[in-house]
Formats: C-alpha cells, structure tokens, sequence
C-alpha cells in the first residue's frame, strides 16, 4: 500500500470512536497519531462494555482497536498548566489537531482554535461534534445513536406504522464510522489545501450532519414530496418483479437488484429452471411485465421457496442481473470478495493474541492497508516526552505531580 | 514494616532500583525490591537478589498493589521486581470508569 498519509502527524484528545476513527483510518495510511489520553482514565473507550457483551474481561478490546490502531497514546492531565504546556509544545510538532470535546470544554481547557493557533499558526483545527458547531444545541453532547441515528431521521425511516418500538443501530459505532471516514476525508482536503494556499482550515464534522448526508437521498425526495420518509409497507411489492427480496427453502433471502427488469427477466427465467416464461406473452416485453409484476413476483417467490440457499447461489452465478446473498457478518467475512480484496485483514496485540478487523475502504496502489494495534494506556508516554527534548529527570518530576501518567 | 509517605524516595538494598513513593496506604506496609525490603536513599545496601524476585523495574513506571492505596513510582531501573507485603506489584494501567452502551 502507497502510505499516503506519512510524514502527516496528528495530535488527538478525543474519546470513544466518531472521532478517534478518524486518525486510525489516517495512521492505516501512515499518518503518525499522538493519541492524548485522560491522564488516570485513559480514553472512555477503554471501560466501555458493549451491548451486554463482556468485553472488559476478554484478552483484546476490538472496539478499542478498530478506533485506535496504528496510535501512540501519552496519559496527560490536560487541566494542569504543565500539562497543558505539553500539549501546546507537541501541537508546534503536528500538522493537524483533532478534537471531540464540546465547545465549552474547550474553551474551558484553553484548547479551542486561538490557543493552539497560538502555538502553531499552520495547525488545521478538526472538530467532531454532536450537532454541529453553530445552534441551540452545540454545546450538548451526544452519540451515534442520538444525533447520527434518532435525530437525524434515519430511526423513523426504517419503523413500521405498526412497529411498537423504533429500530436501532445495526451495531455499535454504526454512525460513528460512517463519521470518521467523513472527518478522515474532511482532514486530507485540509492539507491539500494548506499544500496548496498555506492556509490552515478549521474543519468540522458532527454526527448530525452526517446522518443527514448518510440519508440524504432519502431527504432530497422527503423533502421535495413534502412527507416523512418512510419504510415501504411490509407487503409491498415495488412494481419490478427483479428488485425483491425472496425467501429460500431454508429459510435464507436472495436479494435481487435489476433495474432493467425486462432486460434480465429470460436470464432469471433460465435460473429458476423455467425457461418458457421468457417468451410468456404477461412477462416478454417491458410494459406486459410492468403490468403483470405481481404474477410475476409470485413465480419467483414460489421458484426460491423451493431451493435451499445453496443451490441459488449455483445457480445464481451466471446470471448476468445484480444479486447477492444476504449474509450476516461471519458469512460477510469470509465472503470470497472480501477475502480477496483484502476488506477484513489479521491482527495481533502486543502479546500476539490475533483478532480480525475491518481494513480501511479505500485502497492505494491496490493494497489493503494493514493497522497496528491500538496502543496500550500511555504505551508511549515516555518516548512522547523524550522527543520533545524533556529529559529523565523533567518526565520524572511531571510524573511525580501526576500531569503525566 | 513502615508507615510510608507519599514524595519519600526509597532504593532497593540489592539491585540499583530507586523509587518515589506516589500514593502510601495508612497501615503499615513492607515493600521489597529483589525480595529486600527498601531502604533509605543514604542507606547502605546488601544482601542478593531473590531468585523469584527477579522481575526487574522500568524508570517511569508506576507500580501499585491490588487495592490500589499503594503506587510506586520507579525513578531508576533494576534487576528486582517490587512487592507489597509478599505480594508482586503491578504496572499501572489506565483506570477507565465502567461504561455501557
């Protein structure tokens, strides 16, 4: 992989993942992160147990490492002088400052725009936030399944009219993400610009704005039809008999996306082992088929309901229409595509216990790019502050006060 | 045993580990170093290197004990391991408070 990123380097104080995915996905193409951590705490992520699984006692903390690889951490008491005089001095060093504290923290922490600016003009200033940096709410807090979920309008979206309760996310930092490839995007047209102008952007992302732009085609239509977006009825058949989801015999789904039903339907007719409907006077031509689809949708949802998923997948691969298999996220992995494409790539901890993690999606020169692994609590405390020019003896004494872990 | 205090610094009787106490507990307690209890910085040193004892220190680490009222700050590295009351001390990790989503 072509380390597009290398010799960027990123200081971050930020927790959870919207924001601290987002310089992964940078150190994944070579940035160098310093990651900032709560100087007893560390990053909240670190005592996060998810979904009712108990990751705080398994042996490597996958959610802590899918938003932090590739990162050095340093401990650091942000709320103390010395400390914060630390983090001005390696903010000199960097070339961007990411950050998801709210604007009254930071303001409060003396580590807003005009602070660090102050100690180093060229920083581009990247700030995550829940809702934005301007309105009523810009100094609320949230998460992806507030702001990125509920509030932007993606929640009601997928709830039925007889649904009692409203849909969550797929899974954990579903939003968040989504939100970190975004802020990673927003950073690099950042430091294209400064190559180009000298000028050093502020760049803000929120998980609000996100969600809308995740569903803004949906919006666009809601907005020009002048009614909330909506999941379609659950017996709704779409008119195109070749853009459905059928039913097989062992109870799996094939997902069919032919926009141009007329065109694929003698191939799905070739597939289902009933050739004779291609010529079929309801289905030949575009407009009968349009006129029949529910006929048509009926043919095709008895043919699947016969055939174990197995067998459709056989049967399936010379078609020439657009299908897929729906899988879960084990059978995702391990998909034939995936694999060779490199989209799920191996890791190890320090103590070399292996774990598997989504790679980043983007790919230079045709390559994965591999992560490291999320660093240990202050891993590289020590080496941070010897690189700035404190000696044994200044680090000690930081130390020894707690401004450092 | 010793009552000790928190900015006391201390070195190992038999190994060149030298300590600041950071955190002391109330109660009395021996710490050890190579499996010799800690001695003033003026004092003079002796005695070997206990065979299980033999972990070693790392300048900068912070060193605690299970209940956590103890935390030792190594300010120059050794070949003994530190202990509290017979038990082995541990590097200081992050103490994230518990969360769920």
């Amino acid at each position: 992989m072509t380390a597009v990123m290398q010799g960027v380097r990123i200081l971050e104080v930020a927790d959870h993942t919207f924001v601290p995915a987002a310089s992964a996905l940078l150190a994944d193409w070579g940035a160098e992160v310093i990651k900032i951590e709560h100087v007893e705490r560390g990053d909240a992520m670190r005592g996060l147990a998810s979904s009712g699984l108990a990751l705080l006692n398994s042996k490597v903390h996958v959610l802590l490492e899918h938003s932090n690889r590739g990162k050095k951490s340093l401990g650091l008491d942000l709320s103390s002088p010395d400390g914060l005089d630390v983090l001005y001095r390696l903010a000199a060093t960097c070339d961007v400052f990411l950050t998801n504290k709210l604007p009254s923290v930071r303001s409060k922490l003396k580590i807003d725009v005009e602070h660090l600016r102050a100690h180093n003009p060229r920083i581009i200033y990247v700030r995550g936030t829940g809702h934005g940096e301007r309105g009523p709410d810009a100094d609320r807090g949230s998460y992806d399944a507030l702001a990125y979920w509920c509030r932007a309008g993606i929640a009601l979206s997928m709830k039925h009219a007889d649904d009692a309760s409203v849909p969550s996310p797929p899974g954990p930092a579903f939003g968040d993400s989504i939100g970190a490839m975004t802020i990673a995007g927003g950073i690099m047209g950042a430091l294209f610009h400064r190559q180009r102008t000298g000028e050093a952007t502020v760049v803000d992302v929120s998980l609000l704005g996100v969600g809308l732009w995740s569903h803004g085609a949906a919006l666009a239509l809601s907005l020009q039809l002048q009614r909330p977006w909506a999941p379609m009825p659950r017996s709704f058949a779409t008119g195109n008999p070749l853009v459905n989801t059928y039913r097989t015999q062992d109870g799996r789904h094939v997902s069919i996306c032919c926009l141009q039903a007329a065109k694929y339907w003698p191939g799905i007719s070739e597939v289902i082992g009933q050739p004779d409907l291609a010529t079929d006077e309801r289905f030949a031509e575009a407009a009968s088929l349009l006129k029949n689809a529910a006929a048509a949708t009926q043919i095709l949802a008895a043919a699947f309901a016969e055939r174990p998923a197995a067998e459709w997948r056989e049967r399936l691969a010379g078609f020439s229409g657009q299908w897929a298999m729906v899988q879960d996220t084990l059978e995702a992995s391990a998909d034939p595509q995936t694999v060779a494409n490199g989209y799920v790539v191996d890791c190890k901890t320090e103590d070399g216990t292996p774990f598997k993690l989504v790679a980043a999606p983007v790919q230079y020169d045709e390559e994965a790019a591999l992560p490291g692994r999320a660093p240990a609590f202050n891993e590289h405390g020590d080496a941070i502050l010897t690189e700035l020019g404190l000696d044994m003896e200044a680090i000690l004494d930081l130390k020894v006060r707690g401004v450092v872990a | 045993m010793a009552l000790l205090k928190a900015g006391t610094r201390l070195k190992s009787a038999v190994c060149s580990t030298e300590v600041m106490i950071v955190a002391a507990p109330k109660e009395e307690v021996e710490v050890t170093c190579g499996g010799a209890p800690l001695v003033a910085m003026g004092e003079a040193g002796g005695g070997t290197l206990s065979e299980d004892a033999k972990g070693g220190t790392q300048i900068g680490k912070r060193y605690v004990n299970a209940a956590g009222d103890l935390e030792i700050l190594c300010t120059k590295p050794g070949e003994g391991s530190l202990a509290a009351g017979g038990v082995a001390l541990t590097i200081k990790g992050a103490k994230p408070l518990p969360s769920s989503d």
